[in-house]
């Protein structure tokens, strides 16, 4: 089943779309009259905020395919809870795209804003443009970010990339803000150009940042360097976070710049 | 007349001693107060009548007509966005609670633009504090980070900390021990006993190392960290340590810059880790009168601090996205109504803008940068001179503060209820 959604122009377009039932599964279980979001403080039907045609019949969410056109900057949480099946986004996404997903496959073209995939457990998260903060993070207060599944970000994140990061795997193909792997505890994060204050207070897990890492911490112990053969780069290995009690997470950054 | 044991409803120390002189229903005179509090007891400047905007002018008008205004924008409003509260009594943050909810807006108070990134940090690793109360009577080490007393909050030092008697001190001003950390010299860093000066946004790292050199790991810290040398570090450490109740108190040199609120996260578990050796707390100096008070109150209603949407009828908090600023910035909101506060002067040009673009309901005593945005300008009786109401001091003692001269105002709360009782009437109508 294929879905095709395009944003129609709106009175108010900054007012932000809730659009949770943006999933594979709402098409699979329910009528497409019935699937709502909300507009503000009203909900609205899913046909008043979109056009949507709609082919082909699934049998399982595995089989469904949803299409976002325009820009859906201001549309949150679409994929929330995903579990199968694949959501190609052509433009921008608002916040919170792929919140707790499961599976399945999230494709975007554009940018996407923050908390991208938030506390994620599985599946798989493409996005072509930039992300916004808290890609990859927990809800706030939350002990634990993403515990499974696969972020890549093909331009730079924003701050505070993959905040008390579980489990799983996030590649940034430019550079991250500040803080990236925050109190992070297990699961890799690759930065492939510069990085701020990466890893503060982490307590397990590793991290790459393979351009320059700004301002590690004076409480990472260096304890050598190494070639990395797969990014044919020298990279020196620090063990961390000190401050902590439990300090086993590894970061592997290019420059030092050990304040 | 002269009422004595007056609370000044200035900044969040809420000192409550103040002996106000009254003359033919006028103050004439303060005492006790600091500067600040003699300006706010003694302040005449204010908005008379309700305002409205037609057109290009403003005119004066009566209470009922901006209510009635006021319900009339907000009634429509697809996201309202209701901010300020800090400078205002409990009753009307409660009342304003109930508007936002009746109407699904979102609810923020000041604290996203003060100490929102202490309760971030709180939410994560909790808060060890205390009231005031133990630390005039206990601490012998009294820390001040990134904030300055002796101008900020005046009487902080002389009622609370460092001038102040103590019960379990002999010779407090002798037996208490000062630290004071800020990016430069100020008027409490000359009187500490130890003045760390930190490179600009270097805190962070300075608290790591502390927390390193207190759990024995000084070895791999390098000698000096964000310009503050490890022997100084060594020497603060071994204070904090030896002190038998150590308070620390941080300001928004530690939340407002870089890393915010991973900066108090990272005082908090310095706080915790030199409980294990001996007895120590953590405070936010908490800047406005009632911000404190607006936190409680939002918490007991919502169960949330601050920044509380409530589109979908149930309240969902993440500051960052639901917080004014933001908001404001993204152009989210299709009304604004700012109670006790002066957001156009606080942020960034992208929100004042937008502020420009939309209807915004003002509830404040003064005039100020935000009025001139405002559509409707209802003045209110001031809290703690003209009204009596609850406020929460910074440490979470709520007071009841008083009212001392009469005024034809009606207080916050009147105008907020009768807001919501228009708004109940006009969807009554529908
Ligand atoms: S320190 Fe604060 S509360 Fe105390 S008198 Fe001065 S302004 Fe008022």
């Amino acid at each position: 089943m294929k879905i095709e959604l395009s944003i129609k122009p709106r009175e108010k377009p900054f007012i932000p779309i809730e659009a949770e039932s943006i999933t594979p599964a709402s098409f699979l279980e329910k009528m497409t009259e019935d699937i709502t979001v909300w507009s503000g403080n009203r909900e609205k039907k899913l046909t008043e905020i979109f056009d949507v045609k709609k082919s082909g019949n699934a049998d399982s969410q595995k089989d469904v395919e949803i299409i976002l056109n325009g820009d859906c900057s201001a549309v949150k949480r679409v994929g929330e809870y995903m579990k199968d099946g694949k959501i190609s986004i052509m433009g921008n996404i608002g916040m919170h795209c792929g919140n707790f997903m499961s599976g399945g496959l999230i494709e975007i073209n554009g940018d996407s804003d923050s908390w991208l995939g938030r506390e994620m457990t599985g599946g798989e998260i493409i996005c072509k443009g930039n992300t916004g903060d808290y890609c990859g993070s927990g809800y706030r207060g939350e002990k634990t970010g993403i515990k499974g599944g696969k972020i890549t970000i093909m331009k730079d994140a924003g701050d505070y990339l993959g905040e008390s990061m579980a489990g799983g795997e996030i590649i940034v193909n430019g550079s991250s803000g500040n803080m990236p792997g925050s109190e992070m505890q297990k699961g890799t994060i690759t930065i492939y150009k510069d990085a701020v204050l990466p890893c503060p207070n982490m307590r397990g897990g590793i991290c790459y940042v393979l351009g320059e890492a700004k301002e590690i911490l004076p409480t990472f112990k260096q304890t050598g360097s190494i070639y990395n053969s797969d990014h044919k780069r020298e990279l020196n290995i620090y063990e961390g976070d000190y401050a902590n009690r439990s300090h086993k997470g590894k970061l592997f950054a290019g420059k030092t710049n050990k304040k | 007349m002269i009422k004595k044991n007056v609370i000044c409803s200035f900044c969040g120390c809420l000192c409550d001693d103040l002996s106000i002189t009254i003359e033919d229903g006028k103050i004439t005179g303060v005492d006790n107060g600091c500067a600040l509090a003699n300006a706010k007891f003694l302040g005449k400047e204010r908005l008379l009548k309700p305002v409205i905007r037609e057109g290009d002018s403003i005119k004066e008008t009566e209470y009922n007509t901006a209510i009635e205004k006021a319900a009339d924008i907000l009634k429509d409003a697809e996201r309202p966005l209701f901010f300020g509260w800090s400078g205002t009594q409990g009753e009307a943050q409660a009342k304003g609670v109930h508007l936002c909810m009746l109407l699904g807006g979102v609810i923020d108070n000041t604290s996203s633009l003060c100490h929102g990134p202490s309760i971030l940090a709180i939410q994560e690793v909790g808060h060890p504090g205390c009231t005031l109360g133990q630390v005039k009577n206990r601490a012998d080490l009294i820390i001040y980070w990134g904030c300055n007393p002796l101008e900020g909050h005046p009487r902080h030092m002389s009622r609370y900390t460092t001038y102040a008697d103590g019960f379990f001190l002999k010779n407090a001003f002798r037996e208490r021990k000062l630290i004071v950390v800020d990016v430069r010299k100020t008027m409490s860093s000359d009187v500490a006993d130890e003045f760390i000066q930190i490179e600009p946004g270097g805190d962070y790292a300075v608290l790591s190392a502390l927390r390193a050199i207190v759990r024995g790991e000084e070895k791999i810290i390098p000698e000096s960290v964000s310009g503050v040398s490890k022997s100084q570090l060594k020497r603060v450490a071994d204070m904090c340590k030896e002190a038998r109740f150590g308070a620390l108190f941080f300001g928004l040199g530690l939340t407002m810059s870089k890393n915010k609120y991973k900066n108090i996260r990272n005082a908090v578990e310095l706080t915790d880790e030199l409980s294990r050796h001996t007895k120590f707390t953590i405070s936010a100096m908490r800047g406005h009168w009632n911000v404190y008070g607006a936190n409680e109150v939002f918490t007991w209603m919502t169960g949330y601090p601050y920044a509380i949407d409530f589109a979908r009828g149930i309240p969902f908090y993440n500051p960052g996205e639901t917080t004014a600023a933001e908001i404001l910035y993204r152009k989210e909101c299709d009304a604004l109504m700012v109670v006790s506060s002066d957001p156009a002067a606080h942020m960034p040009k992208k929100c004042v803008e937008h502020m420009a673009d939309i209807p915004v309901i003002q509830i404040d005593p003064h005039k100020n940068c935000t009025s001139f945005f405002t559509d409707v300008q209802i003045p209110v009786a001031i809290t703690g001179i003209e009204a009596s109401g609850t406020a929460y001091r910074m440490d979470g003692v709520p007071l009841r503060t008083k009212k001392i001269i009469d005024a034809d105002f009606l207080t916050d709360t009147e105008v907020i209820s009768r807001i919501y009782e228009r708004i109940l009437e006009a969807k009554a109508d529908v």
